[in-house]
This record gives structure tokens, sequence and C-alpha cells, in this order.
């Protein structure tokens, strides 16, 4: 008998239909991937299971009973634990106050505080997770953070957990880390859904998986019984093209950088004299552990961050500590790394955040009046050219997918028509097919006769795409690569602070 | 065009439900009250209403004292939505107010165009009141909320100091006010019966105009944007410092305009603590909060809350129920509001947490590599 198990589960909100009859079966033990592309309905289902929706129809049985969750503290009760894509922590408390948080230990009225840290000992040393139950979250990196979260689950002697694209937020490291910790928890006889676009990481520690599409259930195998060609094929509905790399011919400089220094946060020198260049109709990439000064280098060439010394010029046109209207006007456009911090408001409407910087140019505005027609027609114009999934122009950017969102903030960049393109982590936490999109759209770009610098935490990315790398490493450039002499290896040393040896 | 019409008006569903429950949650609460002191609600609600709403000498004085809160409803909403939370709209307005008074006293001339200096010089006046604290807040990163707050006393303080000594009528030996200004300057009433004026329509103006000004110009959506995530705004090149100016001299300027109106449209005088006294810069930014920040919500709340109080002065002659008790529905209705607006600000503050945190997540990294 499966340990959960979930009938014809149909969630409907307004007209959209989020599950559709989604059927599902776990096993005590067993991993089981939930893969799909962003909207196509795994967190619905994940958010009905652990009792944060009620599902339209359909029944949720655990142990063969059947069950009704009207909210998480039921799910909590039948032994199921969710570890969110969003922590769920107090900053200010420590990693002990926090993993007892809602079950305190108490000696009498009080808080028991040192039986929460012996608690948590005793959880770490359980489970092979280990973290000094004394520190405050807030000094804790984002992979302890999540590991603190899969403790608190664990707390609630769960015997079920369920995964959130939990390593969306983290380094690769820390994804290998998490992977081991899954594969520890299933030999210990819990069940783990994991819900994830990654199909790697489906791969290295899945027994089965659902592959889910437009709200329903395409495919549902062990692990060994598929590929990863059939699963993309069925997340995507379609055969991924493979990517052709147009030859362009070279043109002049558009980007240049001279002995850059800029300092990030915390005083820190966090681009240390860093030159570079990139010449139209090429794309270059910028690989890098992130944190290396990517960031803070994108942000320098395009004003956000005041540049220290060193100059930049864009088009032959000196940009260096110029505002970010200015430098734009020169040929600039950029896709932030942070999609919903720079690259858009989540209260404003899609029409809105399409039309930003082309808002006070001819034709969408005269005068500084906008003319409302034409921006309708661009900004549908524009939504479809890109195919993004949306119901309205009038919708907030906040109720759209990250994939869609990711969309909306290309599809305004590349309509401007910028000789010069910056795309910084321009796939982070996308479905495979979205990532084909953007590619596809960077290649175009290209294409044109323009370039395009790609920062990209993501090496395989960098690799596939870039005609030249450098490799980012503590501020400075650790090296630099043509698309013919680029091996992975090297690469890889050097994003590790390491040096090549010279033959 | 289907998919334009149903967004549209789902948006403006969403806009305007909580608002509506809220105040009818605020009135069955005003009911629950006056059963309780022993009235009963429903002849109380239609006397109240009768005479504010319904019967038209009364709703001459609702839309009369309406008049100055609507504007400063909407000099609320220019700055509150570009994220400058100005508290100062009644010392702009006092500001807008004197400037009118003097010149409209002191100026010499054919009466059209000293009531046209004396109303760009209480929008200048209201103006420059308002861009102190921004330079302040620009310069030095002072609370602009702080600031605002605290310049009204300034302004009110000033004013009455001015109607006491150099503009004191001093034929009026208690009160410490000014002269009349002349009836040539006065607006014209819209009914031989009670004191709406000109003002009225003016105010009205104010709303479409800005309504415009927001919706249909590059500034509108710039200051909206920065309102929204100022992050977004410098990065998509909006200049967010002369948007910033610009949005809180705008707002002062109405605020400075409703002064200008209230002295040429309704008293014709100023006299010291008239506009304090009165609330209807707090009003306003009631009728704005609840209207969020829509010009023609905010008009339709500012008649509402300004009618409230007329009715509730009825109640007071009619029942002898205190005038308080209107009060306390305006206050529910607040109250069931502010909740509301207190849950957005919960989401928003802990939305801005997990950014941070995301951000900070990025970062940790190059704290390993270090």
């Amino acid at each position: 008998m499966p340990l959960v198990e979930l009938k014809d589960i149909t969630k409907v909100y307004g007209t959209l239909i989020a599950n559709d009859k989604v059927s599902l079966e776990l096993n005590k033990g067993e991993i089981l991937a939930v893969v799909g592309e962003n909207g196509a309905g795994k967190s619905t289902l994940m958010k009905i299971m652990y009792g944060l929706e009620q599902p339209t129809a359909g029944e949720i049985y655990v142990n063969g009973e059947k069950q009704k969750f009207h909210d998480p503290l039921d799910a909590i009760g039948k032994g199921i634990g969710m570890v969110q894509q969003h922590f769920m922590l107090i900053e200010q408390f420590t990693v002990a106050e926090n993993i007892v948080y809602s079950k305190e230990p108490r000696k009498g009225m009080f808080f028991d505080r040192a039986a929460a840290i012996r608690i948590t000992e005793e959880l770490c040393e359980k489970y092979g997770l280990y973290i000094d139950p004394r520190e405050k979250v807030k000094n804790c990196p984002v992979g302890l953070q999540q590991r603190i979260e899969i403790l608190k689950v664990l707390y609630q002697e769960a015997e079920i957990l369920i995964f959130d694209e939990p390593s969306a937020v983290l380094t690769p490291q820390e994804t290998n880390q998490l992977l081991d910790t899954l594969r520890t928890l299933a030999g210990m006889g819990k069940s783990i859904i994991l819900i994830t676009h990654k199909l790697n990481e489906v791969f290295a520690v899945a027994d089965r998986v659902v592959v889910m599409r437009h709200g329903q259930v395409v495919g549902n195998m062990p692990i060994k019984e598929t590929n990863f060609d059939e699963l993309s094929f069925l997340m995507v509905g379609r055969q991924l093209t493979s990517t052709v790399i147009p030859q362009v011919e070279k043109g002049e400089v558009c980007l240049e950088v001279n002995d850059l220094h800029v300092t990030g946060a915390g005083s820190k020198e966090a681009v240390d004299g860093l030159s570079m260049h990139v010449d139209r109709g090429e794309i270059v990439g910028i690989a890098g552990v992130s944190g290396n000064g990517q960031s803070e280098l994108i942000r320098a060439i395009t004003g956000l961050l005041p540049v220290e010394s060193g100059n930049v010029r864009i088009n032959g046109i000196e940009v260096t500590n110029r505002p970010p209207r200015d430098i734009r006007d020169s040929g600039l456009s950029c896709i932030p790394e942070d999609r919903y911090l720079w690259g858009c408001a989540r209260e404003a409407t899609l029409e809105e955040t399409c039309i930003m910087y082309l808002h006070n140019k001819e034709p969408l505005s005269t005068g500084g009046w906008l003319h409302k027609n034409k921006i309708h027609s661009f900004v549908s114009d524009t939504l479809e050219h890109f195919d993004v999934r949306y119901t309205s122009v009038f919708q907030k950017m906040g109720e759209l997918s990250g994939g869609n969102a990711q969309k909306v903030v290309l599809a305004r960049e590349v309509m401007q028509h910028s000789p010069f393109l910056i795309a910084a982590e321009p796939t982070r936490g996308l479905d495979i097919g979205a990532i084909e999109y953007v590619h596809h759209a960077l290649l175009e770009k290209k294409k044109s006769g323009d370039c395009v610098l790609l920062v990209s935490s993501e090496l395989s990315e960098v690799m596939s795409l870039s005609d030249r790398i450098y490799v980012m490493y503590d501020g400075k450039i650790a090296g630099e690569f043509t698309r013919e002499n680029a091996v992975e290896e090297s690469l890889g040393l050097l994003m590790m602070g390491g040096k090549l040896n010279e033959a | 065009m289907k998919r334009k019409d149903t967004g549209r008006l789902a948006a403006l569903l969403n806009t305007v439900s909580l608002p509506v429950i809220a105040t009818i949650l605020g009135l069955l609460l005003g009911a629950l009250i006056m059963f309780l002191s022993g009235h009963d609600p429903l002849k109380v609600y239609s006397v109240m209403f009768d005479k504010s709403f319904i019967n038209v000498n009364y709703l001459n004085q609702t839309l009369t004292k309406a008049t100055p809160v609507i504007m400063c409803g909407i000099s609320g909403a220019v700055a509150w939505r570009a994220g400058h939370i100005n508290l100062g709209i009644e010392g702009q307005m006092v500001c807008g107010g004197i400037t009118a008074i003097i010149i409209g006293l002191y100026m010499p001339g054919p009466a059209f165009l000293v009531t046209l200096c004396a109303c760009i010089g209480a929008c200048a006046a209201g103006a420059l009141y308002a861009l102190i604290p921004t330079f302040l807040q620009d310069k030095s990163h002072v609370s602009l909320i702080m600031v605002t707050l605290m310049m009204n006393y300034i302004a009110n303080y000033l004013s009455t100091y001015l109607v006491s000594f150099p503009l004191k009528d001093t034929s009026s030996v208690n009160a410490n006010q000014t002269m009349f200004i002349d009836d040539s300057l006065k607006f014209t009433r819209l009914f031989s019966n009670g004191q709406l004026s000109t003002g009225f329509i003016l105010s009205i103006m104010t709303v479409i105009a800005v309504y415009l000004v927001m919706n249909y110009t590059s500034f509108g959506y710039e200051s909206k944007m920065s309102g929204f995530n100022p992050y977004f705004a410098k990065y998509g090149g909006v200049r967010e410092r002369r948007v910033m100016y610009l949005t809180m001299a705008l707002s002062g300027a109405v605020a400075g305009f409703a002064g200008f109106v209230e002295v040429f449209g309704t008293k014709y005088r100023y006299s010291s603590n008239m506009i304090a006294s009165s609330g209807y810069a707090w009003t306003g930014l009631m009728a704005s909060l609840v209207g969020q920040y829509n010009p023609f919500a905010i008009l339709f709340y500012s008649i509402f809350f300004s009618g409230l109080t007329i009715g509730g002065q009825a109640l007071q002659r009619d029942f002898g129920i205190p005038l308080q008790i209107a009060d306390i529905i305006t206050s529910s209705i607040m109250l069931f509001v502010s909740i509301n607006i207190g849950i957005h600000l919960f989401k928003a503050g802990r939305k801005q947490r997990t950014e941070k945190k995301e951000e900070t997540g990025n970062k940790t990294p190059a704290k390993e590599a270090a």
C-alpha cells in the first residue's frame, strides 16, 4: 500500500485549471521527483498536499485513510512536512530556537533553552546534518538556512518531506550537499517528494519521476526506465532543438572596461582592477562562482554603483559614473540578475513593466504624454512575440510565474534593440523550455550584429553560448578563453581560485 | 480586446471591494454603538443620511466641506503613491491660504488678475513648503515623515502670528483674523442658498487634472514606478531625485491650491487656526488611503466623510446624540480599512525581507571564497 495517495485532484482558480485530475502515489523510503515547466501545476499540487490549498475535487489518502487537510497543521499531524523555497525563519533567533519554534520544550511556563539546544544536537546527530545550534540564523549562509528548515520539519516528526525547488537558491556545492542529504534521509526510511525542473538532480537522486504539463500528469515511471531526452520531451511537449551558434563577423569594440575598481558591500574591493572588452557580433561570457564581483561589475557598468577608478566606454562614449539613463542612451540594455529587485515591480502591471525606459521615447510618448493606444499594442505584440503566458496586460507582475516574469523582463530589454545587451543570470530558476527560449533570444541578438555580455554561474550555459569567456575570481579576471580552447576543467579550476600550469 | 476588458474590470473590482466592505462594517459598528446607547440605528441613519446627502441644503453644506478635503486627498495621493509619506499637507495648505489672503488683501489691480496671482502664489507657496523637507531628506537623509509632520506646526503658528499682529483686522477686538477680501474677488456661489461655490468645480477639475497627469504622462508613470520599487525605477533610467522633487512640489502645490480655494471660495478671510482646526488635511489623507490613491475614489470618499460629519451635526441637534458618533463611524471605517492596509504593509515587509535574504544569499559565497 502506498504511503500517500492523491486521487484525481483537481484545482480550479477562476477560469484557470491548475490541476486536472492528478493522481500520484508515494511509497515509503522513496524519492519521488515531480518535474514540469513553471506553471505546470507542481506547486499547486504540493500546496494541496500540505493543506495550504483545498482541492476543488479529488481525495488524499495517507496510510490508506482518507484525509481532509484544512491547514498545514492537519498535514503536519499526519507526518507531512514541507521545506519551502522561501525560508520561513526568524533571522534574529538562533538555530535551535528556530527549530523548536511552535513546539518548544518548556520548563514550567518558561522556554527551556538548554533543552532546545540538546534537541537540536540530537537531531543533527541522528540525521548527520551538522549545524551550530547557538548560531543566529542571520549569520548562516543560504545552504545552512535550508538545513535548518529541513531539521525543523524533521523535529515535527515528518515522515514525508516535500522539497519545493530546493536548489533554486543554492550554489553548486550546496546543491551537492543537499542531494546527499536527500539520499541519507531516504535511506533512513523517510519519503521524499522533490519538486524541481533540473533534470540532472532528478537523475542523481530520484527513484521515480512524475512529469506534469498543463496541470496534468503526462508521465510516471521509475527513473531507470527513462532518460534525459524523454523527460524533457514530456515536460516541454516538443523536441528541444539543439542550439546552433550562428557565425557572425566580429565588428568594432562595443564595451570597453579599463582597470575598473568598484567598492562593494562592507567596503570590500568587489571589482579589483578589471579590464575587458566586448565586440559587436559576439557573445562574451563571464564564468565564476557567484559573489566574485560579477554583480558589482554589472551594476558599475549600468550606473547603479559608483566606480572608484578606471573607466567604462560603450560604443566609444565615456559612461563612467553617468546616470543609468544616459548609459542606456549610449546603447545598453540589461537583464538584471535579480528580476524582482531591479527588473520589475511586483505591484506594477505587465504594461507598466514593459514600457520602462521606452516610456519617454517616441513612439510611446511625445512631450511627456503617453500614447496609451500605441503602448497597448506595443506591449501586446511584445508579449505575444516572446510567448509570455498572461491573461491581461493589466495583470500584476507578481501574479506571473518566475519564468514568465523573466520572459517579460527579457522581452523589454531585447525590444529596445540596443547594440549591447547585458544578460545576468538570465535563466536562473527557469525550466528547460524557457531556458531554450532565452538562449535562442540571445543568439538572435548576436545574429543581428549586436553583442551580449552573459554573466552566469551555470558554467554549461556560458560554455555553450559564448564566443569568448572570461573567468572572474575575487574581483579580477582570472583567465580568458576562446570558444575553441575553453576546457571545463581549466575553467572550473580558475573559478575556484586555482592557477593553470602553463605548459 | 476581450482580454483587456476583463482584466480592467477585475482590477477595478479588486480595488473597490475592500473599501466597500470596510465601509459597511464601519456603518454596522456605528449601528451597534447607537443601539447600545439606546437609539434606533435605522432611524438615526436615515436622519443622518437625509441631512447630509439627500436634503439639498445639507448636501450643499456637505459639498462645501468636501471641497478642500478632496484637494487635500489628491495632494496626499500624489506624494504617497510615489512612496513619499507627506504628512505636511496641512502646513502646505496653510502656506497657500496665507499667501492667498496676503495677495487678495494687498495687491492692487483688476479682480481677475489678483485672483490669478493669488492662485499661482498659493500653489507656489505650498510647493516650496513641501520642497524644504524633500531637500532635507535628499541632502541629509532626514525623515520626510517627521519633518513634514513637524512643519505643520511651524506653518500654523506662523500664520497665527501673522493674523494676530501684522495682518490683524483691527476692527475685531476678540478674534485674531484678517479683513475680508473684496466682494469682487469672492468666488461665485453656485446656488442662492448655501455656501457652495465655484471652488467645488475647481476641486473636481483638480481631480481630473491629477488623474490625467498620473495616468497619461511619463512623469506620472515614473512617479508611480518609484513608489512601487525605487530600484526598478532607477535601473530603468528614471531620474529618481528629479521625480521626487517634482512629485513633492506637485503634492504641495495642490495643498496650497486648496488653501487658496478655502480663502477665496468659502471663508473670504484668514482667521487663526482656521485650517488646522478643520482637520481637512487629515480627512483628505484618510480619503486618500481608503480610496487607494485613485483620484475618483478620493472624490467619492471625501464627499462621503464630509457628509458623515454634516449628518453627525444634525444628529446632535435632532437627537442629542453627540457629534462624536459620526466620528466613531468614520473612525470605524478607517479602522477596518487600515486593517486591510496593515495586512498589505505586513505582506510587503515580509516580501522585502525575503528579497533581502535572496540578495544576501547571493553574496554569501563571496564570504566563503574570501
